[in-house]
């Protein structure tokens, strides 16, 4: 615990005190997992680190360590020194859409929410994730020796079951086009229920989610829960990639636990370093509009990571229909929908 | 010199009190602030050990103050976060007043919102002034009824209450997770558990959004201060309160005296509970307006540092509460001013703690802060 | 070896500990070292053991000056004390115990346990010691267990052999075996300082007294050309009657019947077995025995504290086999409980709240849920002064007192009530002598106003003065009976020991 709070803390100081003084101020709140949980916060910080490179701006974020956090976090980025405050993630939705209301001259921006309607100074950054999670469910039913691919997720709410939704409608759309029999377990887009650890930071957990998966048959594992993964990922690699791969959510997993990477078939990635840098951009050159900002396959919002170590076991005959697909889905002659 | 002294002027002069007594004021007033101090300059290393330049760690501290008393919205945060580590500090320091070492205020914490969320959204429609103290009521009995499984174990059994109360830590996590799936408390059109919102009716209102809408601090302080008042009234000028406090000096003392041992325990878990109870409902009904799994934030484990903190004293635990909660609202600022992570708030409260756990150790490191009677052994 | 104090004082602050000590210890003599508790006794012996340096004076050795450094300097120099509290491990064996510290040690810190038998066996036949070197110290009685500590000291070499109040935990059997081992001691050549407050007993063994008082030598001599009247004089600083001012009893009417009375052990043994008695109102029974043999089970079933297996008690002719200590309380037991720290007070209260330990529920101390804290302070005042508890208010904690005015706050509390049985268990234990003789005299004043009175002391002179009637407790049952005024010390030891008159 001390461990990770000392870590955190020395990340936290070298990432933060970058900033110089510059006329635009980019602030971000995370959710609960920390700025460096290799995943979700930290693609997202990315995007304003990137900005601060390319458009010399000025970044600031408050970790959120708490859900009572969320509401204070926003309330003390209030107060004119922020140009646009991105919030991330789902679970921030009603602390972003009070403080919006009570702040209608502040910009927002948040990742994973639609408002519905639209909230005027509020630009929602939303992914078409069952997309690109509809290549790893092919990619996956392709490459399973046993027939049998697992997933989890960390909350049930509609950002993490995305991904859940087309990993499964992937892999059965594998299985409709060879006539193979690759069964998905912990998840049932129908009744849309399946396992959750309800957390999104308890490494433990990762393990032992992806340990009843594995006695279950599973061979392929796709947690969705950020951080939680890398739990996954420690015991994919202790039974070694033979009998367990995982495939890594939001970044490129392979780049951003390079310890392990090896232990990734690929990664769904989800590209909010670059709709958050886009957002700031925009805000910069003065068209920032309150509405939603799509990252699709086609944009380049989403995406599949490269095989990397995997690259000579895949292969070529799938990677060649990964590729049709993949144009299938950009043309909408597929529909990833199930 | 004896007893056949007129008894008259000598029992009167019995009734003076004695000067404050040096050692006492060192214990409860020098080593707290030598231990916040010592804290404070150890949390400086450990930043300058992770290459933090002094400017900025000179910065962090600053932007420490002003979050957490520079600005009416910093004392309002400071309010805000100082109000449920108060109230369920205040249970816990019931309980070791009385001998009972409750490590369970944040399940307490848990059932008690939980229940108050649930009366906070059925009734639509009723007053305010029924609704807002209905819902309170309901927080307060959740938690001290689920405090007074542990105190009943203990009493009928000799379970032990640092494991009975950590087990039920742990049953009201999953408890709380089952709950807000429940149709009628999970929020319409949400596949999380979250629980509906609680109706404006049963709110904390917000007591300064007339100044400004994002100035938090609400009704709960209100809640804080009555029960710091409430509590030391129950501890010393009640019969219940001398009970609770003989038994838990000395057991032994307590049965010699006639005092029914189990029911002091029910009773003061019961109490204990209720309080944690109230800072659940001040969590739900005055700063998130629903229950999520995670709402407590912890604050029932570390409102056993505000009781140790606070030694045990309502005034002590108030003082305590308000740090915390300033540390909590100043760290924040840190942040976002210094760039610091919270965690250092983290490292720095925990270096309190061991300081005020170890008070000779404070005295070792700064013996000019206390007189030399208290050093009696070897030269 | 010979040891000279000279001028020693010795501060805390402001308080002064010793004043201008001057002392001789000499080789082959018993030195009595006599004084009340807080009298600076400890201290002194502390001073002499290296545990404290002394602020002036010196210690001479053989006529030359030493300074301790620590407990270890005065260990090598030859000193040893045997502490009133013992320092052993009870899981392990004498032999274990007696070289903690000192280990003999082969090669590779092998444990060479058995030189340290053959050691032990040399101290025990040299001063005709018997202990059993390999029995566990948990199994051995307690005067054992101190002749342990001493064989401790001389496995240390130690020439002079300091005793603290050594005889406060041993029966009088013991006490006179333990003498033997004494006077060994000292005709060996040994130097020996014996620190108690019991005058009988310092003038037996000493050979020269030297009494202190506030911190100062204020007298001594030869023990056979003093009495004991005059020693307590000089240990107070004022006369104290020794005899308990007794008129003769007259029992009225049975107040206390108890009708073949079992009460069991925590561990289910049997402590009190088919106990029979019966107290009268205005006389003192006493209940003499070695501690452990079911004195204090008795007690606690007597006063509420403990469940009855079996007989019945009544008082006054009503049933309260079974009723809690508050309501016996409330009939009119008074309640002197044997471990004062524990049970009687609690120590970090303030004496006002000490003072309504056990009737703060009482309409005269709350009114609804609330304490009347001003009726309950004034109340303490008033009885602090009559009982003479010595503090500067009634708001001190009860930890600060000494251990004399710790029990006048109980005495205080449980008879300035109107009560009409006593009970009372080593009321004095531990106590000096000015405080002894207030309590007595409140025991009897309590006995003359008509209350039934139970006293239960291990000390056979405080039962011998007190009592009208005596019986004798031994494993469990009362085993022999005998008249106040009649008793001779010796048949009432006896039976003490289990022998059946």
């Amino acid at each position: 615990m001390l461990n990770k709070t000392l870590r955190a803390a020395v990340a936290g100081t070298f990432l933060a005190t970058g900033a110089m003084a510059a006329d635009f101020t980019a602030c971000q709140v995370t959710d609960t997992g920390g700025i460096d949980d290799n995943s979700f916060n930290q693609t997202a910080w990315k995007g304003v680190l990137d900005a601060q490179e390319k458009l010399g701006i000025d970044g600031r974020y408050l970790e959120s360590q708490a859900e009572t956090d969320y509401e204070a976090n926003i309330n003390s980025l209030l107060g004119g020194q922020c140009d646009v405050i991105i919030t991330v993630g789902f679970l921030l939705g009603d602390a972003t859409a009070a403080a919006a209301k009570a702040n209608p001259d502040q910009k927002f921006s948040i990742v994973d929410y639609a408002y519905d309607p639209a909230i005027p100074n509020v630009l929602g950054q939303v992914y078409s994730t069952d997309e690109a999670a509809f290549l790893a469910g092919y990619l996956a039913a392709g490459m399973t020796k046993t027939g049998v691919l697992g997933t989890f997720g960390g909350i049930n709410i509609p950002p993490v079951t995305i991904f859940m939704d087309g990993f499964y409608n992937g892999a059965m759309y594998y299985n409709a086009q060879k006539g193979a029999n690759v069964t998905v377990l912990g998840w049932n887009p129908d009744s849309r229920e399946g396992l959750f650890t309800n957390n999104f930071d308890s490494l433990d957990d990762g393990r032992a989610f992806a340990q009843n998966l594995y006695d279950e048959g599973a061979d392929i594992v796709l947690p969705v829960a950020g951080p939680v993964g890398l739990g996954s990922a420690a015991l994919a690699d202790e039974l070694g990639t033979d009998k367990m791969k995982i495939i890594g959510v939001d970044a490129d997993l392979y780049e951003t636990d390079p310890e392990k990477g090896y232990v990734y078939l690929t990664s769904i990635t989800k590209r909010m370093d670059s709709t958050v840098y886009d957002v700031i951009e925009r805000t910069m050159n003065g068209q920032f509009v309150g509405g939603l900002l799509v990252g699709t396959l086609e944009s380049g919002g989403v995406g599949l990571a490269p095989y990397h170590d995997m690259e000579d076991l895949v292969p070529d005959e799938l990677k060649a229909e990964i590729e049709t697909i993949r144009a299938g889905i950009i043309d909408g002659s597929i529909k990833v929908g199930g | 010199m004896t007893y056949q002294d007129p008894t008259g002027k000598l029992s009167e002069k019995l009734l003076d009190r004695a000067a404050p007594d040096r050692a006492a004021f060192e214990d409860l007033v020098i080593v707290p602030l030598f231990a916040v101090v010592v804290a404070l300059i150890l949390g400086a290393l450990t930043m300058l050990a992770t290459n933090v330049d002094l400017a900025t760690i000179g910065k962090s501290y600053v932007a420490l103050l002003n979050g957490s008393v520079g600005s009416l919205n910093a004392i309002s945060e400071t309010l805000t976060a100082a109000a449920p580590l108060t109230l369920a500090g205040l249970g816990l320091a019931l309980g070791f007043r009385a001998g009972l070492f409750n490590i369970g205020a944040e399940g307490q914490i848990l059932v008690g919102g939980m229940a108050t969320v649930i009366v906070g959204f059925s009734f639509p429609g009723m007053p305010a002034a029924i609704h807002l103290p209905l819902a309170l009521l309901a927080g307060a009995v959740a938690g001290g009824l689920y405090a007074s499984i542990a105190g009943w174990l203990r009493a009928a059994t000799g379970a032990h209450e640092v494991i009975s109360t950590i087990m039920l830590n742990l049953i009201s996590y999953r408890l709380i997770d089952y709950m807000l799936r429940l149709p009628f408390i999970q929020r319409e059109g949400r596949a999380d558990p979250v629980s509906k919102s609680v109706l404006e009716s049963a709110e904390l209102p917000r007591l300064l959004s007339f100044i400004d809408p994002n100035l938090r601090v609400h009704a709960g302080i209100f809640l804080m201060f009555a029960a710091v008042a409430a509590v030391y009234w129950l501890l010393f000028r009640t019969r219940l309160g001398f009970e609770f406090r003989t038994s838990g000096e000395s057991p032994d003392a307590a049965r010699y005296a006639g005092m029914r041992a189990g029911l002091l325990i029910v009773l003061v878990m019961g109490l204990a509970g209720a309080l944690a109870g109230l800072a659940g409902a001040n969590q739900v009904l005055g700063v998130l307006g629903r229950a999520t799994p995670g709402f407590s934030a912890g604050i029932g484990f570390d409102a056993i540092s505000v009781a140790l903190l606070g030694r045990s004293h309502p005034i002590g635990v108030l003082l305590a509460g308000l740090l915390f909660g300033a540390l909590e609202a100043g760290g924040r600022q840190m942040q976002v001013d210094a760039g610091v992570s919270i965690d250092l708030i983290g490292i720095i409260q925990a270096l309190i703690i061991v300081f005020i756990a170890a008070p000779l150790l404070v005295r070792a490191l700064f013996p000019w802060g206390f007189s030399k009677l208290t050093k009696t052994s070897k030269e | 070896m010979n040891i000279e104090l000279r001028g020693i004082t010795k501060r805390f602050g402001s308080l002064v500990a010793n004043r201008d000590v001057n002392m001789d210890i000499r080789a082959g003599q018993v030195l009595g070292l006599l004084g009340e508790n807080g009298a600076g006794k400890s201290t002194l012996m502390n001073v002499l053991c290296g545990l404290y340096r002394p602020n002036e004076g010196q210690i001479l050795i053989d006529g030359k000056p030493v300074a301790f450094d620590g407990p270890g300097d005065a260990i090598a120099a030859g000193i040893g004390m045997v502490h009133q509290h013992f320092m052993l491990i009870p899981v392990f064996t004498v032999a274990e115990n007696v070289v903690l510290g000192v280990e003999p040690t082969g090669p590779l810190d092998h444990l060479d346990l058995k030189k340290a038998r053959e050691q032990v066996r040399e101290i025990n036949d040299t001063y005709g010691l018997e202990v059993d070197p390999d029995a566990l110290i948990e199994t051995l009685p307690v005067g054992i267990q101190q002749r342990v500590e001493i064989i401790k000291v001389l496995f240390r070499s130690a020439e002079v052999v300091i005793f603290d109040e050594p005889t406060a935990v041993l029966t009088p059997q013991e006490v006179e075996d333990f003498f033997k081992i004494v006077r060994g001691l000292r005709d060996d050549g040994k130097a020996i300082v014996f620190i108690t407050h019991k005058l009988n007993e310092i003038i037996e063994i000493a050979d020269r007294i030297s009494v202190l008082r506030g911190g100062e030598i204020v007298g001594g001599g030869d023990p056979s050309e003093m009495t004991e009247a005059e020693l307590a004089e000089m240990m107070v600083g004022r006369p104290v009657s020794f005899a308990v001012d007794k008129t003769p009893a007259r029992p009225g009417e049975p107040l206390l019947e108890v009708r073949d009375l079992v009460v069991l052990r925590d561990n289910d043994d049997i402590a009190v077995n088919h106990v029979s008695m019966t107290i009268h109102r205005g006389e003192v029974v006493g209940i003499a025995g070695v501690q452990g043999n079911g004195q204090t089970p008795l007690v606690e079933a007597l006063t509420g504290l403990r469940q009855v297996a079996g007989g019945e008690v009544r008082f006054k002719g009503e049933d309260i086999t079974h009723a809690g200590a508050r309501k016996r309380h409330q009939l009119g037991f008074a309640h002197i409980p044997e471990d004062r720290q524990r049970t009687g007070l609690v120590p970090a209260f303030s004496i006002a709240e000490n003072m309504v330990l056990d009737c703060y529920y009482d309409d005269r101390f709350s009114r609804g849920p609330n304490m009347l804290w001003k009726v309950v302070n004034e109340t303490a005042a008033r009885n602090a002064a009559e009982f003479d508890v010595r503090a500067p208010s009634v708001f001190e904690a009860v930890r600060k007192l000494s251990g004399g005015n710790q029990q006048k706050v109980i005495v205080a509390r449980e008879l300035s009530r109107d009560t009409e049985m006593l009970i009372a268990a080593q009321p004095t234990r531990g106590l000096d002598v000015g405080s002894i003789e207030y309590i007595h005299g409140r025991i009897m004043h309590a006995r003359d106003e008509g209350d039934g009175v139970l006293i239960v002391s291990s000390e056979l002179d405080e039962i011998l003065a007190l009592s009208d009637r005596i019986l004798v407790m031994f494993e469990g049952r009362i085993v022999a009976e005998f008249d106040g005024a009649t008793a001779e010390k010796s048949k009432v030891g006896l039976a003490m020991a289990g022998a059946v008159a």
